[in-house]
């Protein structure tokens, strides 16, 4: 699994051409990938949900089949070596036997809102129940005066459920449902409660 | 020159914040990024000549354009140079960049088009001629070269409509003719000893640069009309060349770019390297303007073209390479080399295709052993049905020929074939089209070995006849509208069955086509207007006949005169002061016998025809192998 950034320019990429960049980066990189049979072989990839274009993005993630040992820190720079700035692989990860397929987790995005003002953390549903788009998201957020029309957008973790993002950050995260475009706050379970 | 450079970065400036604003709003903003995997992103400011090259297309279109990588490299290898890469917005984008004033910029290093040293169009198609101008007048570059003062970039044509680019030739303060590796390298030289002159009158540097075989400086040329229209005399000035002939390489194992070809970062209309095996073809169709302006053939040795693959796949992590040329099966050494690189390259999972097939079952072997080529279905152009007619257009293919190339297809696991055929040649009856139907029909009946292709799809595509300078149809009449329609319709009565799929170019688009590429100096008001109400005419929902119209109407011009007429040997020609390497005389001969049904061998396989490409005789031809028929 290559743990990636999508930032500056970068994040001008639909998520299509993000995938074409990294195919061609693998490809270069003479990592021994895993390939489809049949007429036209393809890689087997996999990768984290779209992001809307002009959203940047710190923590996406790629899972791609390989067929023998890789050197993490290697396949990271012979990786970066071949990718348009703005993408970055971050980390290598060797996925354990155990771990669910990365649509299955990764499920909840949580995006960073910057105006120049306070800064926010925004929790959407990107699929299953609740899910909500990112547009209306910011709108709700505009219209209740918590952030201004064009904030910057960073996507900065996916998770399997909403309680895994105090993983990455402290305090107030705000929450969009879907259904009812309704926002609302959750906050850091306190240790040993549960 | 400080202010200029101190300027440039300013601009600069303005553009990042511009795109910053612009881009979420636009599709696809990856055509604008410039951040391309191998771009050479050169600093504009240390380079003693700028250079950017633009492709007056979509930037999906522009990226898939061979020849103007092979010159970005070429520039980008030098250290005196920078070479930086434009196309033509979409509209959102051309909106913008109206709106907010900021004017077109190259994509790597965003430093606004006027203030490079040179700006290089290729103009590979009469329909993006309005583009040009679209272009040079986002850019905020004065539209004509009489326009352009000091400080104001050269701007140079090239490609194969520089071979009669009067319409548009006064845009262009050169152009380029044939190949354009070694002679873009002495234009920068010039253009480096002009900048470092004290005067830096633009005059001298355009003679200068006429000096250079294989320049042609517009300016330095005059015609005079007819009362009738046609062409009096074309002059040159003292000094200025006439005929300015063409440029061409002849040992092209010396010439090996692209390398490490830059990946676009938006899907292009071909996502897949090009390894070019050779230039040049001399099968002798009598409509092919490349054909004649590309000879002799030169082709690359094997060994040499093995390890440029091998390259271009550790360069660029692409999955298909494609042995590019004007006819590929032709390359004499086809069998080793396609094979060897399939073999090889299909461990790494990399596909070898061939982008165009001979109507013959060698062709169809050699893409069966390819096989990846399945995907996407197998294309045969025999372009015309009846035997007078391939006498008349030089394209000597049987429909037994055909219907084994189908069979063995068949044969293969095909089931998805497209054919190209053609309409409105000279000499041409409406049975001959008929014709056309009857082999399509005859296919779908003994299309498996005398029986009925079950399960065969065939895509019919037509294309209308356009006559193109330096080939021996340039003097032909082209059909009028009506009468194309009326064989559009005889297609569609006669091809009315399952299975068969019939597509035409739109009637309109190839009328103007035929208006441009044997245009003259006349039509530049014309491009203009056109070009300013908004005409791009390579994307068919901007292409508007109407407008077309009503600026050739306002410059006086009648598009039929320049589409429908059969010119006389003794008319000067809009181009005759250009020379493509294949002489006058023989053109016409070939001419003569299209009129009167007679072949032409080609010279790889039988004798010399002197067609005046090679000095002496056969001087130039480059095989690899022994030559084949
Ligand atoms: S001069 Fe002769 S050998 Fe050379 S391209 Fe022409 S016909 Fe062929």
């Amino acid at each position: 699994m290559l743990k990636y950034r999508k930032e500056g320019d970068a994040s001008f990429l639909s998520h299509r051409e993000a995938m074409r960049a990294m195919e061609r980066a693998l490809r270069r990189s003479g990592l021994p990938l895993d390939f489809s049979e049949g007429f036209s072989p393809r890689l087997r990839m996999s990768f984290s949900p779209a992001l809307p274009l002009g959203v940047a993005a710190e923590a996406e993630y790629l899972e791609v089949g390989v067929a023998g040992e890789v050197d993490p820190d290697e396949a990271r720079e012979k990786l970066n070596l071949a990718l348009p700035a703005g993408l970055r692989v971050s980390e290598v990860l060797p996925v354990p036997p155990n771990m669910p397929k990365l649509s299955r987790w990764a499920r909840f995005g949580l995006f960073r809102v910057e105006d120049g003002g306070e800064t926010l953390y925004l929790l959407l549903a990107l699929s299953g129940e609740g899910q909500g788009r990112l547009k209306d998201a910011v709108v709700a957020l505009a219209q209740r005066g918590m952030a201004a029309e064009r904030p910057m957008l960073t996507r900065v973790g996916l998770y399997a459920s909403p309680d895994e993002v105090f993983e990455d950050v402290r305090g107030k995260v705000i929450i969009f449902d879907g259904r009812t475009g309704e926002l609302s706050e959750i906050e850091e379970e306190p240790d040993g409660l549960d | 020159m400080p202010p200029l450079i101190f300027w440039g970065y300013e601009l600069s400036e303005e553009t990042e914040l511009f795109l910053g604003e612009e881009l979420a709003g636009v599709t696809r903003p990856g055509r604008y990024l410039g951040i391309e995997v191998n771009a050479y992103r050169k600093p504009f400011r240390s380079a003693d000549v700028t250079c950017v090259l633009v492709y007056p297309d979509a930037y999906e279109i522009g990226m898939s354009h061979l020849g103007l990588s092979i010159l970005y490299e070429e520039i980008n290898e030098r250290d005196d140079a920078m070479a930086d890469r434009a196309y033509l917005p979409w509209v959102d984008m051309q909106e913008s960049l109206e709106r907010r004033g900021i004017r077109l910029f190259g994509l790597e290093s965003r430093v606004p088009l006027g203030e490079f040293d040179l700006v290089g169009i290729t103009l590979q198609h009469e329909l993006t001629y309005a583009n040009v101008a679209r272009v040079l007048g986002l850019a905020g570059i004065p539209l004509t070269a009489a326009e352009r003062g000091e400080g104001v970039p050269l701007v140079i044509g090239g490609g194969p409509g520089a071979f009669n680019p009067e319409p548009v030739a006064e845009l262009f303060d050169l152009l380029v003719l044939g190949e354009g590796e070694e002679v873009l390298h002495e234009l920068i030289d010039a253009v480096k000893g002009w900048k470092s002159t004290e005067r830096r009158e633009r005059g001298a540097l355009l003679r200068a640069c006429a000096a250079i075989p294989g320049v042609y400086v517009p300016s330095l040329y005059s015609v005079h009309y007819r009362p009738d229209g046609a062409i009096e005399s074309i002059e040159a000035e003292r000094g200025a060349p006439m005929p300015v002939r063409k440029r061409r390489l002849t040992d092209l194992d010396r010439w090996r770019h692209p390398r490490r070809p830059v990946i676009p970062l938006v899907e292009p209309v071909h996502d897949r390297c090009s390894l070019e095996i050779f230039r040049g073809c001399t099968r002798g169709c009598r409509f092919c303007q490349a054909g004649m302006i590309y000879r002799p053939v030169r082709e690359r040795a094997e060994e040499s073209l093995r390890a440029w693959a091998w390259e271009l796949v550790e360069n660029t992590g692409c999955d298909e390479i494609s042995l590019s040329s004007l006819n590929s099966a032709d390359y004499t050494r086809i069998l080793s080399l396609s094979g060897g690189l399939a073999s090889e390259m299909g461990e790494k999972h990399v596909a070898v295709s061939l982008p165009s097939l001979r109507t013959d079952t060698f062709s169809v072997e050699l893409a069966a052993r390819l096989r990846r080529v399945k995907r996407t279905g197998l294309t045969f152009a025999p372009e015309v049905a009846s035997p007078r007619l391939r006498a008349t257009v030089n394209k000597v293919v049987s429909d037994e020929d055909l219907l084994s190339a189908v069979s063995a297809a068949y044969r293969e696991g095909w089931r998805k074939i497209k054919l190209y055929f053609m309409v409105g040649l000279p000499g041409e009856s409406e049975e001959d089209v008929e014709e056309i139907c009857a082999l399509v029909r005859r296919i779908m009946r003994e299309g498996a070995h005398g029986g009925p292709a079950k399960g065969l799809r065939l895509s019919v595509s037509v294309s209308t006849f356009v006559p193109k300078s330096h080939t021996p149809l340039q003097w032909a009449r082209q059909m009028s509208l009506p009468e194309i329609t009326r064989r559009h319709f005889i297609l569609k009565d006669g091809l009315r069955m399952r299975g068969v799929n019939l597509r035409w170019h739109t009637r309109e688009m190839s009328y103007l086509e035929g208006v441009l590429s044997r245009g003259d100096r006349r039509l530049l008001p014309a491009v203009l207007a056109a070009s300013r109400q908004g005409c791009l005419d390579s994307w068919s929902e901007f292409f508007s006949w109407e407008r077309w119209l009503g600026a050739l109407e306002a410059a006086g011009l009648d598009p039929s005169w320049y589409v429908e007429r059969e010119r006389p040997r003794s008319e000067t020609l809009p181009w005759d002061h250009l020379h493509a390497g294949v002489d006058r005389d023989f053109l016409w001969e070939e001419y003569e016998k299209a009129v009167r049904g007679e072949t032409t061998p080609d010279c790889r396989f039988s004798e010399c025809s002197e067609c005046g490409a090679c000095s002496p005789p056969r001087a130039q031809l480059r095989l690899a192998g022994e030559a084949a028929p």
